[in-house]
């Protein structure tokens, strides 16, 4: 009992304090405060501005040769030319690449010639629930005196999708960095709640997943998802790989004898481990336009070639 | 938040006739754990004795109109100007209150100074942090408007002076007007300065206080140069005849405050967020109404005087060093 007793006092020391359920004492909010000061100023050095037309959103430079990751909503268009403020306030030019609105991330590329400052990108599955972070970002756009603006806070939720925290955001923040407490982009602004503890941001699992797809510009907007093509199969992200859980009734993948319980592998030779990549692929495919599926039955490797169909209309309003 | 949430469902209903799982509600972080929640804030212990102790709240009527700041063992206050008129009693967090009078007005940072009435009272003032400016990242901590508990965030922005932002009338300008002798008003704001006035959509404006004005830039020049509250003559043609308002000018962002998405999502601001002489930006969710209230670090110290609630992620605090210049001038 006694020892049971220490191992658990020593492994509770073990934990830095943004480790903890949460900070128990002066001690560790200092801890918090300095590990906090410690790596904000590395951190904004890749944070930029983008300005487009009339909006300006956030960015955060995550490759030497220019790649910025920002929100889906923020660069809209693909393709487009826009404007990037550096922290010093230069302008340089860039490109719009792809996005998904789904999780709202997006991507540009600045053109200019240049070696840039770069900020990590964390792993997949490198955050969690409770784990500290912050919020950095032009809110209400890029003002030089001001600077860069830091907000603390935790994640609060995590789905696929989406990561909430109570990191404060504002208009002007969209498509800006969220860092964890090792330094790294977990994810990206996107959206704000009526309860200002509680914000939206895409995950950075979500740029991992569509690196490729982003580079290629393809861009999923609602517009295009109701355009785009439809398969008809609805999928689950699990350990296997993307499970299929429902096959949709008189759908091109209900004709191709797709079954609850397929595992998903490829589209058109391209590994998918996501919903979200799976819709983009289909979705950034026009109806009648035919993909190649790899998928697993089993044991079983299977191909379909498979035309796609158009969108069913569907009834807003109709889940929850 | 709706929209990707409603859109992240549509698709997958769409897609596949399915809901997203409503797991971002069930495995959530509970609520004494966040920035702001209780079990974080019980860590700030110490710091939540130094800012019981040493910051007030100012009732006017039964209801609280801003907080103030114990700076003398005597019963002085220093509290946000602007916000404090009509303020007759300061209620302490142990309960105790006391009447208080005015005693002085700095313009210059929108500091008042008042005095609490305690006859052989001896008052626990607000201790100052020695350090310029805080650096940027650190905990900021004040008291909640009620001064029942914390509000705790960090120190979010780079240390400057607010300029200042002169008054306005509320109406939209059309063109310059070369051709119609003046400059036409596009549009009124409603329950603005201007439309409180008398001025009307379509009205042309010909001078601004008897001087003549004919292009845009001469109208927001001439009106920008006097502060929010000041009244400033308008003249206009309307229907080829010659009105002369008086408008008492409003605050920019107040007034324009139905054209800016980002206000709206903020909730009440502050009426003056401008003109001040040198503030700290930290990110606490306070409501205006708790302005006047000291800022605190992790060690209870001052590190400033919350002065101006600006958005959803900003409030302005003015420095310790400045708000103790401020009391020197007041207190002379």
């Amino acid at each position: 009992m006694q020892l049971a007793a220490m191992s658990l006092c020593l492994k509770a020391d073990e934990l830095k304090a943004w480790e903890k359920p949460f900070p128990e004492n002066h001690e560790d909010l200092i801890a918090i405060q300095e590990r906090l000061r410690k790596i904000l100023p590395e951190a904004k050095k890749a944070v930029v501005a983008i300005e487009s037309g009339g909006g300006a959103g956030s960015g955060v430079i995550v490759s030497e040769d220019g790649i910025v990751l920002t929100a889906a909503h923020v660069i809209g268009k693909r393709g487009k030319r826009v404007k990037v403020r550096l922290p010093d306030g230069k302008r340089v030019n860039a490109i719009t690449l792809g996005g998904s609105e789904i999780s709202d991330a997006g991507m540009a590329e600045i053109t200019d010639e240049g070696g840039w400052p770069v900020a990590p990108m964390a792993a997949r599955g490198s955050s969690k629930i409770g784990d500290w972070c912050f919020a950095l970002g032009h809110p209400g756009g890029f003002d030089k005196e001001r600077g860069i603006i830091v907000r603390l806070g935790r994640i609060i939720a995590k789905e696929d999708e989406t990561i909430q925290t109570d990191s404060r955001l504002l208009g002007g923040d969209s498509g800006g960095p969220l860092f964890d407490f090792n330094g790294r982009v977990i994810g990206i602004h996107s959206r704000i709640s009526k309860k200002d503890d509680q914000n939206f941001h895409a995950p950075i699992e979500a740029f991992h997943a569509n690196w490729k797809s982003f580079r290629e510009e393809k861009l999923l907007t609602q517009s295009s998802l109701r355009e785009g093509g439809f398969l008809g199969v609805g999928c689950e992200e699990t350990e296997d790989g993307l499970k299929v859980i429902e096959v949709v009734e008189d759908s091109v993948a209900k004709k191709a004898r797709f079954r609850v319980g397929d595992i998903i592998v490829k589209v058109n030779g391209d590994f998918i481990d996501t919903r979200e990549e799976l819709t983009i692929a289909i979705a950034t495919t026009g109806p009648g336009k035919s993909v190649i599926i790899d998928y697993r039955r089993g044991e079983k490797e299977m191909t379909a070639k498979v035309k796609l169909g158009k969108r069913p209309e569907f009834e807003e309003e109709s889940e929850e | 938040m709706n929209s990707s949430v409603f859109l992240s469902r549509l698709v997958f209903g769409l897609c596949a006739g399915l809901l997203i799982s409503n797991a971002i509600h069930a495995e959530d972080l509970s609520a004494s754990q966040r920035l702001n929640g209780a079990n974080t804030r019980k860590a700030f212990a110490k710091t939540k004795q130094a800012a019981f102790a040493s910051t007030v709240r100012l009732i006017r009527n039964g209801k609280l109109i801003t907080h103030g700041t114990i700076v003398s063992k005597e019963g002085l206050l220093l509290t946000k100007a602007s916000a404090c008129v009509g303020a007759r009693e300061a209620v302490l967090a142990d309960g105790q209150s006391y009447p208080v009078r005015i005693r002085r007005r700095d313009e210059r940072t929108d500091l008042a100074l008042l005095q609490m009435m305690a006859k052989d009272k001896s008052f626990e003032p607000v201790q100052w942090s020695n350090e310029m400016l805080p650096k940027e990242g650190g905990w900021m901590v004040s008291a909640d408007p009620k001064l029942k508990g914390l509000k705790v965030g960090v120190n979010s922005g780079t240390p400057r002076a607010i300029k200042r932002e002169g008054g306005v009338i509320g109406v939209i300008l059309g063109r310059d007007g070369d051709a119609t002798g003046g400059i036409a008003i596009a549009e009124v704001v409603p329950r603005a300065a201007g439309a409180t006035a008398g001025l009307k959509k379509g009205d042309v404006v010909t001078k601004v206080n008897g001087k003549s004005v004919i292009r845009r830039e001469q109208v927001i020049e001439l009106v920008g140069s006097h502060d929010p509250g000041d009244v400033v003559s308008i003249e206009v043609i309307r229907d080829e005849r010659s009105f002369s308002y008086q408008v008492t000018l409003g605050h920019r962002s107040v007034t324009f405050e139905m054209f800016n998405r980002n206000l709206q999502m903020s909730g009440p601001v502050s009426k003056r967020k401008d003109n001040f002489p040198m503030i700290i930006q930290h990110d606490l969710p306070l409501p205006p109404e708790a302005m006047g209230g000291p800022v605190l670090d992790i060690n209870g110290k001052a590190v400033g005087l919350n002065m101006a609630r600006v958005d959803r992620v900003t409030t302005y605090a003015l420095t310790a060093k400045v708000a103790q210049e401020s009391l020197k001038t007041l207190n002379r």
